[in-house]
This record gives structure tokens, sequence and C-alpha cells, in this order.
């Protein structure tokens, strides 16, 4: 539908007599009301936020059909976390028997990494609040205190987290 | 004024004793400009080992343990007196300082090297030519040429 086919019809129903049409003068009353803008208001369909235009049927199944997104893996391992972060232990150089369950019960010796299953920077702790507690004159050097022996395992050397030679 | 905390470690003492060698250390700390904050006794046991101070062996003490602030240049002051104190056999000054809290990195520590973020940093870096940088042969010898 042009502009012109439309002038044209007004012009003739209105004004049948005045042949002569200002078609200019028509133009101005007409266009505000029937500007191309008014098919592409969305105020005339306010439920429905359609893009396309020409097939609103069709658009709207689409949609449905299309997969969900930000969906969470469901076969995502849980995170594993080492003993002393998991419970937020507080280490500490006086307490003597905690730092024992990290010693060897044959040699007195600190389990490494490997074995005893904790973080790196846990690991470390560990390590200087043994050598505090031993300056300090809490923990023995180079044995496990036979009053700690049947403390629970917090690791078993048998079973270490990854494979080593020894 | 950075917080520390003194763990010391007593010969067994009669208690009239004990009350007067523990108010002289509280009061060197205090001379050298420290505040006291606590004060806990952790009890008489057996040492963990015999330990020899002051041409005695001990093997059973009192501990005790001492919170309190003081200057960072005390510290070095405080040790040096108490290695002169008869009835202290250890003394373990340790500063005070709220662990960081930080993310269990295990995960990440337990895959494969080739998914490890530290080994593919190692990688990168061996990948990386370092450009030769020119050596100056200035001096050629080991010795003064020019004749006095």
């Amino acid at each position: 539908m042009t502009y012109d086919t439309v002038a044209d019809e007004y012009a003739r129903e209105i004004q049948p007599e005045n042949k002569i049409i200002n078609k200019m003068a028509l133009m101005q009353k007409i266009l505000p009301c029937f500007h191309i803008s008014s098919l592409y208001r969305t105020s005339m369909f306010p439920l429905l936020t359609v893009r396309h235009f020409t097939n609103f049927n069709a658009s709207l199944q689409q949609e449905d059909d299309q997969p969900a997104q930000n969906l969470s893996n469901p076969y995502q391992k849980e995170k594993r976390c080492c003993i002393l972060c998991k419970y937020d232990v507080n280490v500490d150089y006086k307490n003597a028997r905690l730092l024992s369950q990290f010693l060897s019960p044959f040699t007195g010796k600190v389990y490494e990494r490997n074995i005893t299953g904790l973080c790196k920077s846990k690991q470390k702790i560990v390590e200087s609040e043994i050598i505090k507690a031993q300056n300090a004159g809490y923990l023995a050097i180079m044995l496990k205190k036979v009053e700690y022996f049947k403390d629970p395992k917090l690791c078993d050397p048998d079973r270490p987290v990854r494979p080593h030679r020894y | 004024m950075p917080s520390y905390e003194l763990s010391l470690m007593l010969r067994v003492l009669s208690k009239p004793e004990l009350v007067s060698s523990l108010k002289r250390s509280a009061e060197t700390i205090v001379q050298q400009g420290g505040v006291l904050r606590q004060f806990i006794s952790i009890g008489t046991k057996p040492l963990p080992f015999k330990i020899r101070a002051h041409t005695q062996w001990h093997r059973e003490g009192t501990y005790f343990l001492m919170k309190f602030d003081a200057p960072s240049s005390a510290v070095e002051h405080l040790n040096d007196e108490f290695k002169r104190d008869i009835d202290l056999i250890r003394t373990h000054v340790v500063k005070c300082e709220e662990p960081v809290k930080q993310e269990c990195t295990l995960e990440e520590e337990l895959k494969s090297p080739a998914y490890r973020k530290d080994v593919q940093q190692l990688v990168e870096e061996s990948r990386k030519t370092v450009r030769k940088q020119f050596k100056q042969n200035s001096p050629g010898f080991d010795y003064y040429p020019f004749q006095k």
C-alpha cells in the first residue's frame, strides 16, 4: 500500500467535487496517522516481545525447543579438600599431639605430602610448626610418644594419595 | 607494637621460687617496653627429651605461656636476658600472626602434570628463547697491561 494510492482513495472518497486534489495537503493529514513506525510499536503488543514481526507463532515454538543454557555439569566430581582445610584446624606448635599424627610411629620422621594428603600450604605450616615445637621442647625429635600411637589416623602410609617409590 | 608469645620452660621449683622466677621474667619484658597481656600455665610435665641447661640435666619441667606486646627491637634483648636465667630451661618467642585464609589447592595439585598450572608455567618458560647478550671482552687479560 503506497502513500500515493491512499491519498488518491482518500481524495476520491472525501472530496469528490474538488477534482483538483492537493496531494501534499492530504499527505500531511494522513502521514501522522499512517506512519510506518506504527507497525513496529511494541505498545500495541504489550505481552509479546518478539523480534520478527512476520510470523509470530513460528518464533514462539523455536524458543521453546532451544536447549537450556547455564546448566551445571551433573557429572562434575566434588572438589577434594585436605583434612586440615576441611575442618579449619588451627595448627599450633603447642599442640604436640596433633602434630604427632603426621609423624611416623616407626622412625619419628615427618610424613611427606603424598602420604599426609595435605595441600602445599598446610604441609608447609605443619612442618614449620613441628620444628618450632621441637625447639621449644613440646615435641620429641626422633620418636613418636607411645601414648599417641592409638590416636586416629589422619593418613595411611600404606596407601598414599599419589604413588611413590618408598 | 606487634604481639608476641613466649613459651617458658622452667625447672622444677618450689612454689615461692617459681613465683619469683616468673616475676623476674615478666619484669624483663616490662623493662624492655613490653605490655603483658596473658599468663597461662600449662603445668608440670615430663620433658620429651632430656635437656641440659646451666650444667644440669632436666627430665621434668614447668610450662608457662606469656602473651605480650613489645617493640620488635626488644626481642633480641629478651632472648639475651633469658639465656642468663638459671631457672629457665628453654624459651621460645613467637610472633602472633593471624593465619592467612586460603582455599585448599589440593584438587589442583592432584591433577596429572600436564594439567597442573605450575608445570605448564615451567613448560612456557623453557619455550622462551634467551637472547644471547654480547659479552664485552674487557679486560682481555687478568693482569694490568700498562707498565707504571
